[in-house]
């Protein structure tokens, strides 16, 4: 079997949800000794990329979102300690911290947002819900964050997220981090009235600012 | 010869002797079932389904009607059949008299009339010289054993009293205790109190004569707050960022309710002062607002109120326009979201007091839930969305004419909607049963998936159904399902285990069990276990404004009852996505 079919082989199993295919493929790619960044960006990350075709289509929901998650996340795993002893962890896009912001407990979106970006290549650090804007910050300090990714579900929450942005300028903090906000009442108008470099409507397109901006920064 | 008939939907079991037509059996028992034509047999408004009785051979006439209206053969029509032997029988809607399925019919079950608001009539001796005793101490001899509660306000009494040796008044008492209103001669034939339903998006009033504790009259209304917006949610974000607004929220909601109360009272020539009570049942949000309370605690986790149980509030301090001294109860918060409607919906269905594990459900908006486990309760509000009021829907709308409320497939797709006006829209309960019809027919996969290449599914002519649409309800189904899931869970149940299931809300009526359960939005359950029970929050005001006993039974209860928080339980997330598949479970 070459490359390209065990890549496309890859992009399928994540397309299926199917977390057994996707474990067996990365443990043959190791075998093998594929080229492990070209089997994360050809196969696995491919696949990824058509369940958010998928999902933009209308055919693909969230549980079809979380499983593809899911397999990723079990592909990464096998692959993982052979990518960190080749030094291979610049396939990390990105560090991001990411929680649902100070009084605010609706974790579902978060937790897609930090799956579909973890799944993507980027390292996460995801701090839960009802996260103290000090906490945020405090981390995202610690970790060198490249990215700050603030999700709530209610008109009442989601002023905190202005809070946290106007606590980094106050600090003379705010170049340090991009601020992706989103989130059910979250808009494009209030992302840009706060200062946020970015609206994630979806977990989908959250990933393709996120790439943006990362790419940006670095 | 007595027989018994036992009525689907609802369980409702009555007896009628031999011979007696069911027609007027049903009619005698309160079902308005439509007799257009005289009971003639001409126009087929009165077909019932047969589940369990004698089937008699119609007779030509019925024959032709029976198969003119395509009715499966063991349809009758009730103003031909003569009962002879017990039954069940189905009661199909089209039967029943058109109605606004905004509900303003909760259980009825009997209870002691003993509200808190009672009228004595007085006659005093009048005060002489050699005797001058004060008003107050002349009332209190006539309370022998009780120390009452005087309020100088009561005593402003306007009208000067007759002549004669004996002055007649009487004294309005509420619990027993407290005097709040002297009124001259005898006035105990007019005592009036309020039961409102504060709904988020309607508000109900009705007016019920305390003495007899028959309701009146009932007006409906829209909730006027909502220009600040249609959820809870968003009236909260108003309040809590600028006092003025919460302030205007309070104005509003009062106001809306001072309409309809005047509107009442205007009917029946009846002075505001004779309404001497008003018991609120409306979920806890809509409480602070009405009270014009801050709203802070209840905008961000742990999302706590600031009060369960209130006593009685003089009735000018909240602006209701009943008798200034008169009272305003609110019926206690339970916990978080879960508010004083649901109590009242539990004093109405009497949920303490029925035996075994019961499930009660109220279908709308906050999606309440609350289990009782043999004497244990757990309560959680699943935050369903707007849904099933119609709301972010392509072609939503509220429960009002012209809303496509019910579906159902034979050989095509055919829709009844509310007043029998051309189809404007969907509401919540036709929502169910076209997403239960198009999963039966496979026009959409379990996942919720439209199939096939067009996005949408037409309904009618100018209504779609589109894949945002589907997603909508998946969504607000998985909530009520996670809901219910966890809270079995919780108590170590399983669906099998429950005794009753109560469905109350808009939807509780016109809502269509066998779509509800094929599309797991309530577990597959016999149908002789689930009771619609209406607007039970009205019902239960009703109760709480009528007895003493009721309102004390409601405030033990709320005390017992136990907040689960969905989005606190590690199995939330899982359950809920699991939760989006369409499909029966049990």
């Amino acid at each position: 079997m070459n490359e390209a079919e065990l890549y496309k082989d890859m992009a399928q199993a994540i397309v299926d949800g199917n977390k057994e295919a996707a474990v067996s493929l990365a443990r043959e790619a190791l075998a093998k000794k594929m080229d492990l960044q070209g089997v994360i960006e050809k196969g696995y990350i491919a696949g990824i990329k058509k369940v958010g075709e998928l999902w933009e289509q209308g055919e693909y929901f969230l549980p079809e979102l979380i499983t593809s998650a899911e397999c990723m996340k079990a592909a990464l795993a096998v692959l993982k300690p052979m990518l960190e002893k080749a030094h291979l962890d610049a396939a990390s896009k990105g560090k991001v911290v990411i929680g649902t912001i100070e009084g605010d407990i609706h974790d579902i979106g978060k937790n897609l947002v930090a799956s579909m970006l973890s799944a993507n290549g980027f390292d996460v650090v995801d701090l839960g819900a009802d996260v103290k804007l000090e906490r945020f910050i405090q981390k995202a300090q610690d970790e060198q964050a490249d990215l700050i990714c603030l999700s709530a579900l209610l008109t009442t929450t989601m002023l905190n997220q202005r809070r946290l942005i106007e606590i980094l300028k106050e600090r003379g903090l705010r170049g340090r981090f991009k601020v992706l906000v989103g989130g059910a009442p979250v808009t494009k108008k209030w992302a840009a009235d706060i200062g946020a470099d970015g609206y994630g409507e979806n977990a989908l397109t959250a990933v393709k600012l996120a790439k943006d901006l990362a790419a940006k920064k670095r | 010869m007595t027989h018994t008939i036992k009525i689907l939907p609802g369980g409702r079991v009555i007896k009628a002797a031999s011979g007696t037509i069911l027609a007027d059996a049903l009619h005698e028992a309160g079902f308005p079932i439509s007799l257009y034509c005289g009971k003639m047999g001409l126009c087929g408004k009165c077909f019932v389904e047969i589940i369990r009785g004698g089937l008699p051979h119609p007779d030509s006439q019925e024959k032709i009607i029976l198969e003119r209206l395509l009715l499966a053969n063991n349809y009758r029509l009730s103003c031909r059949y003569r009962i002879s032997g017990s039954l069940m029988i189905r009661i199909p809607e089209e039967s029943l008299l058109p109605q606004m399925p905004v509900l303003t019919q909760g259980v009825r079950r009997t209870i002691a009339i003993d509200p808190p608001a009672k009228k004595v009539a007085l006659s005093l001796p009048r005060p002489d010289l050699s005797t001058p005793l004060a008003l107050t101490d002349l009332i209190q001899s006539r309370f022998p054993g009780v120390s009452l509660k005087i309020s100088a306000e009561a005593l402003r009494v306007q009208a000067a009293f007759p002549e004669g040796p004996d002055m007649k008044m009487t004294a309005v008492v509420y619990k027993g205790s407290e005097l709040t209103d002297i009124e001259p001669q005898d006035t105990t034939g007019r005592n009036f109190g309020l039961a409102v339903d504060l709904g988020t998006t309607t508000l109900v009033v009705e007016l019920v004569d305390l003495n007899s504790g028959k309701t009146l009259d009932t007006e409906v209304g829209l909730n006027a707050q909502n220009r600040y917006g249609a959820d809870v949610v968003s009236r909260i974000a108003a309040a809590y960022a600028d006092p003025e607004k919460s302030r205007e929220l309070k104005e509003v909601v009062v106001g809306a309710l001072n309409e309809m109360i005047g509107r009442l009272l205007e009917k029946r020539h009846i002075p505001s002062n004779f309404v001497y009570e008003a018991v609120i049942a409306g979920n806890t949000a809509m409480n602070h607002l009405f009270l014009g309370l801050p709203v802070q605690t209840l905008a961000v986790s742990p999302y706590y109120a600031l009060f369960s149980l209130l006593p009685a509030l003089p009735a000018a301090s909240t602006g209701l326009a009943i008798n200034p001294r008169g009272k305003v109860y609110l019926a206690p918060n339970i916990k978080s979201f879960v508010g004083g409607d649901i109590a009242a919906g539990l004093a109405a269905a009497d949920l303490a007091s029925l035996p075994g594990n019961v499930l009660f459900i109220d279908l709308g908006t906050n999606g309440e839930i609350v289990l009782k486990k043999d004497r244990r309760f757990t309560a959680t509000s699943t935050a369903a969305g707007p849904a099933f009021e119609g709301m972010n829907i392509s072609c939503g709308m509220l429960a009002l004419p012209g809303a496509i409320y019910k579906a159902e497939f034979r050989n095509k797709l055919h829709v009844r909607t509310i007043s029998g006006r051309p189809a404007l829209g969907v509401c919540g309960s036709g929502l169910i049963d076209l997403v239960a019809v198009f999963l039966k027919n496979g026009l959409i996969s379990s996942q919720g998936q439209i199939q096939g290449p067009g996005k949408r599914i037409r309904v009618t002519k100018d209504i779609f159904l589109n894949q945002k649409d589907i997603r909508q309800m998946q969504l607000a189904a998985a909530a009520v399902k996670t809901g219910i899931r966890l809270l079995l869970a919780k108590s170590r149940l399983v669906s099998r285990d429950l005794d009753a299931v109560y469905v109350a809300g808009a939807l509780g009526s016109t809502l269509n069990l066998y779509n509800s359960m094929a599309l797991g939005l309530l577990p597959k359950c016999p149908e002789k276990k689930i009771f619609f029970i209406g607007n039970s929050s009205l019902a239960g005001a009703r109760a709480l404004l009528l007895s003493r006993a009721e309102r004390s039974r409601c405030e033990k209860l709320v005390r017992r009852v136990r907040h689960l928080s969905l989005a606190e339980d590690a199995l939330f997330q899982k359950t809920f996505i699991d939760a989006l598949e369409f499909g029966a479970w049990s």
